[in-house]
């Protein structure tokens, strides 16, 4: 097996204790950081289907996340300054009144896996809030609005129509959460809409790719 | 037939005369758990973990967690003297003006194993350390379903319950958290404990999930439970119900991410998903109606709301049997 295929391998089953070793053997057998990198974004784009189909679950989609995170930290230094496969940045937030931050940080893990830069708000994120982080911010190309109680989805509505009045482009709005369904999305004007965490990084890179 | 002779039938695996409204069919006791296990007004609970309260109810506090790695927690964990808890006044002050004779005694007993767990080191943690250290966790879970058994038994013996609900929340709206496997091999011994613990007394085990869960519905039905709740649309309820009538009874049915549930929803859908969960549902004989009213403030049970009253009599007219 190749090495590069070892690292990838490793990122889809999760051992992120093993991973740092297997991106150095890589890189010492003369692989190219840019395409590690990239060997793991494919990875978790399979692990993020097959969540999405079912095949396994949150902690199986965690681990991989946890491990493909551990190899990025041995290559990071020698990426230092190339942007070439970044996809932007990434402002992503649980709307004002609601605390619920489990599906808003699967998200966020995925969408940094397909190669975001990930600004994470936090919950009980205000609209005016979401604005002034896309300006704070370079390179925004995506914002993320999480949002899990139907008692929040005005909530949601208000922060979409905020950022949209807000003048600033450059950058797509996707939403999501229990209650939140593909016409919801639409209706208040979101430019997309993913049902999980796995077909977020699908979605994300749909829009800014 | 009043609200606990109707009840027993449904038990008995019976054809009821009505299909209860769960606002009325119980007396609801959470001051235990208030002691037991989280705070109702917020605070620190006896672990140490910190409540913040949300119009939806109280959850531990966001990212502020006690230990990160499973394998510290017996470091960090120091259970509560059960018996400084004060159960029994609890108890005393919930059951008084209350008549046995007319309404069923449902205890609360939140956070479960799984919860409790995520109460300590957040979801993400705890849902990587099922897969990544599972021997720590299991040492976790028995140690703590042994807490929660002695809080119960002193439960049963204060409150004298018909019901013990047990909340632990193991599934997302789209499926379970962990596989049906990891659930079977990490939590369920512990899980089985704690049912028997409560059957073993002759109290009746209602299992509170929310999400779609129905992958492990038949390990509860054989584990003892006689009751699921808060039972939601994403599961497959028709054939839950017909496939453990006279063995389970099934206690939701509003679709609590639907129109119905939205603030600004008016009397007409509130009535039609009323309407909807009695045709639906109704008729099988082992489902309870359990909606969920929400508005800006919160769940409309507890700080009311114009459309509570045109609900309830809605229902009154759809569920004779």
């Amino acid at each position: 097996m190749s090495k590069i295929n070892e690292v990838k391998e490793l990122v889809e089953a999760g051992k992120s204790k093993k991973i740092g070793t297997a991106v150095q053997v890589a890189l010492d057998a003369g692989s190219q950081p840019g395409d590690i990198l990239q060997a793991m974004v494919d990875s978790m784009s399979v692990v993020g289907d097959k969540f999405s189909a079912g095949e396994i679950f949150v902690p199986e989609m965690l681990i991989a996340a946890k491990a493909m995170s551990k190899g990025v930290d041995v290559l990071r230094p020698l990426m230092a300054g190339d942007n070439s496969s970044s996809l932007g940045t990434c402002i992503i937030g649980t709307v004002a009144g609601d605390l619920h931050d489990i599906g808003k940080n699967l998200v966020s893990m995925m969408i940094e896996s397909a190669g975001f830069t990930m600004v994470d708000l936090g919950v009980d994120v205000s609209a005016e809030k979401f604005v002034a982080a896309i300006k704070e911010n370079e390179s925004v190309t995506l914002v993320a609005c999480s949002g899990l109680l139907t008692t929040t989805m005005p909530a949601l509505k208000e922060a979409v129509a905020t950022i949209k009045a807000s003048g600033l482009t450059g950058f797509k709005v996707i939403v999501g959460g229990a209650p939140v369904t593909p016409e919801y999305a639409a209706e208040i004007g979101a430019d997309g809409y993913a049902a999980d965490a796995g077909s977020a990084a699908v979605k994300a890179k749909e829009l800014v790719g | 037939m009043n609200q606990r002779e109707n009840f027993q039938v449904m038990l008995d695996g019976g054809k009821p005369e009505f299909v209860p409204n769960n606002f009325e069919l119980y007396k609801v006791c959470l001051l235990g758990a208030d002691l037991a296990d989280e705070p109702l007004t917020g605070g620190l609970d006896g672990f140490g973990v910190n409540w913040v309260v949300t119009k939806e109810g109280e959850m531990p506090e966001p990212n502020r967690f006690m230990f990160e790695d499973i394998a510290n927690w017996k470091e960090y964990v120091h259970f509560p003297d059960v018996d400084a808890l004060g159960i029994e006044e609890a108890a005393k002050i919930e059951l008084a003006d209350v008549n046995r004779d007319e309404v069923i005694i449902d205890v609360f007993s939140p956070t479960g194993l799984f919860e409790r767990l995520a109460a300590f080191m957040g979801f993400e943690n705890t849902l990587c350390s099922l897969v990544e250290d599972p021997d720590s966790c299991r040492e976790f879970f028995e140690a703590f379903a042994d807490y929660k058994i002695t809080c119960l038994n002193r439960f049963i013996d204060a409150y004298q319950p018909d019901v013990i609900t047990y909340f632990d929340d193991l599934a997302t709206a789209n499926g379970l958290f962990m596989s049906p496997a990891v659930y079977r091999s990490v939590i369920k011994p512990s899980h089985k404990r704690i049912i028997e613990a409560v059957t073993s007394r002759g109290v009746i085990f209602n299992q509170h999930t929310c999400g779609k869960c129905e992958k492990i519905i038949e390990d509860y039905v054989e584990m003892g439970a006689k009751m699921w709740s808060s039972a939601q649309v994403s599961n497959d309820l028709d054939g839950i119900l017909e496939k453990y009538q006279g063995r389970l009874i099934v206690e939701g049915g509003w679709d609590s991410s639907g129109p119905a549930s939205y603030n600004d929803a008016t009397i007409e859908d509130i009535i039609a998903e009323t309407v909807r969960c009695a045709k639906q549902y109704g008729p099988k004989g082992n489902f309870i109606f359990m909606p969920t009213l929400l508005n800006e403030n919160g769940n409309a049970i507890f700080v009311g709301d114009p459309r509570l009253a045109p609900m309830i009599e809605a229902w009154h007219t759809m569920d004779k049997l």
